[in-house]
């Protein structure tokens, strides 16, 4: 929650409970909201992303918490909050939709569907930005609500993702998202996601030049799992290196030594066995 | 003795190196400029001895990152074990140079023939 909220949560009466932060909002926010309903939620969530973790290394179910509490902060209905707590399950775990709708109602069950739909929309390819705005000024607000916050999240905790994607994520923030959260008078929302998305632009800027993309090119000689790590790791290099002139010269170099890299990673053990 | 690494000239330059001071975590230019290798030759080197836990390397804190408006750094550093092999490996090195130079210095095969 990187300390943004406003409401500063209390410590949980007796031992830590996560839903702790999600329930002070509340209290401020919507004294009268179902805080049982919301409960069985999370637990529902938490189950079914058990095992699975954020790239910052975080429990999975940390991210669905803070899309809820985001909206919980503008006053969200109980349904929208349930969404936004249940919105990762019916694309990334075996949790189906006839469960859920079977479990939280017919309404949570269509606003989960809402925010998947979406995604496609934002993901097919050949996809155009007035294509994608058509779709979005088509669809439902409270839709449109847990995906910005939904979004929101995702540029709070977007250092932990590769540079390129970063750039995108940022890129799309402004494009899409923050527009959308001016149209639905989420004020606050649009100022943090434009912020978090310059500086994010700006830290990344290397990712976008000539020695960044020759870097992000050949990293595809490497075998995939290894890909975002050296990316990452050789984008901050060029950061480092005050003049283009270093820069470029670090690439070309880096670049000549890729496909021993490449045998390295393949054969982390074999290096007593290799010639030269 | 054989070590779990190849003891390359690149793999001597960068054990001397981070053995200078084996407890500070670097980055992969910091090491670039301390061992005087080229990119391209250093980052093998340390992911072959990553491979096989001379040396291990995690990101930076993110919060630092963001802070001064960079991308996060990986940092190295040697385990304990692999600074431990790593001082042996490299004294056996000198220790034969240093064997082999003498032995070419000496007129007469005195210092072998008197170990015996």
């Amino acid at each position: 929650m990187n300390g943004r909220t406003q409401i500063q949560p209390r410590p949980a009466a007796g031992q830590d409970d996560a839903l702790a932060g999600l329930r002070e909002v509340l209290r401020v926010t919507r004294p009268g909201a179902d805080v049982e309903l919301i409960r069985r939620a999370y637990d529902v969530a938490a189950s079914w992303h058990q095992g699975q973790t954020r790239r910052s290394g975080d429990p999975y179910i940390t991210h669905p918490l803070a899309v809820a509490t985001i909206l919980a902060e503008l006053g969200a209905d109980d349904q929208m909050l349930c969404a936004a707590m249940l919105h990762d399950t019916i694309e990334d775990t075996p949790y189906t939709l006839a469960a859920l709708s079977g479990q939280f109602g017919a309404e949570v069950a269509a606003l989960v569907v809402g925010t998947i739909a979406l995604d496609q929309v934002k993901g097919g390819r050949g996809r155009n930005l007035s294509q994608v705005l058509a779709a979005v000024r088509s669809a439902d607000t409270r839709v449109l609500a847990i995906k910005v916050a939904d979004r929101l999240h995702n540029m709070r905790t977007v250092e932990f993702t590769p540079p390129a994607k970063q750039l995108r994520k940022s890129r799309e923030s402004l494009d899409i998202f923050a527009p959308v959260a001016s149209q639905l008078s989420m004020d606050t929302i649009v100022a943090e996601l434009e912020t978090l998305a310059y500086a994010t632009m700006k830290r990344n800027r290397h990712a976008r030049s000539v020695s960044g993309r020759l870097l992000i090119a050949v990293t595809a000689l490497l075998p995939v799992a290894t890909r975002t790590r050296w990316c990452e790791e050789w984008l901050g290099e060029l950061h480092t290196l005050a003049a283009r002139r270093d820069r470029a010269s670090f690439a070309v170099h880096t670049m000549l030594g890729i496909p021993r890299l490449a045998y390295t990673v393949r054969n982390p053990a074999r290096g007593r066995r290799r010639a030269g | 003795m054989k070590y779990a690494v190849k003891m390359t000239g690149p793999v001597q330059q960068v054990l001397r190196a981070m053995l200078e001071d084996a407890a500070v975590p670097r980055y992969g230019l910091q090491i670039s400029k301390q061992a005087d290798l080229e990119p391209g030759t250093l980052y093998p080197v340390m992911a072959r001895l990553e491979g096989v836990g001379w040396v291990e390397s995690s990101w930076e804190n993110a919060d630092l990152s963001i802070k001064d408006g960079r991308p996060r750094r990986r940092y190295y550093q040697l385990t304990k074990d692999g600074a431990e092999q790593a001082r042996l490996a490299l004294a056996e090195i000198s220790g034969r140079r240093e064997k082999r130079r003498s032995s070419l210095s000496a007129a007469q095969p005195g210092p072998l023939g008197a170990s015996l």
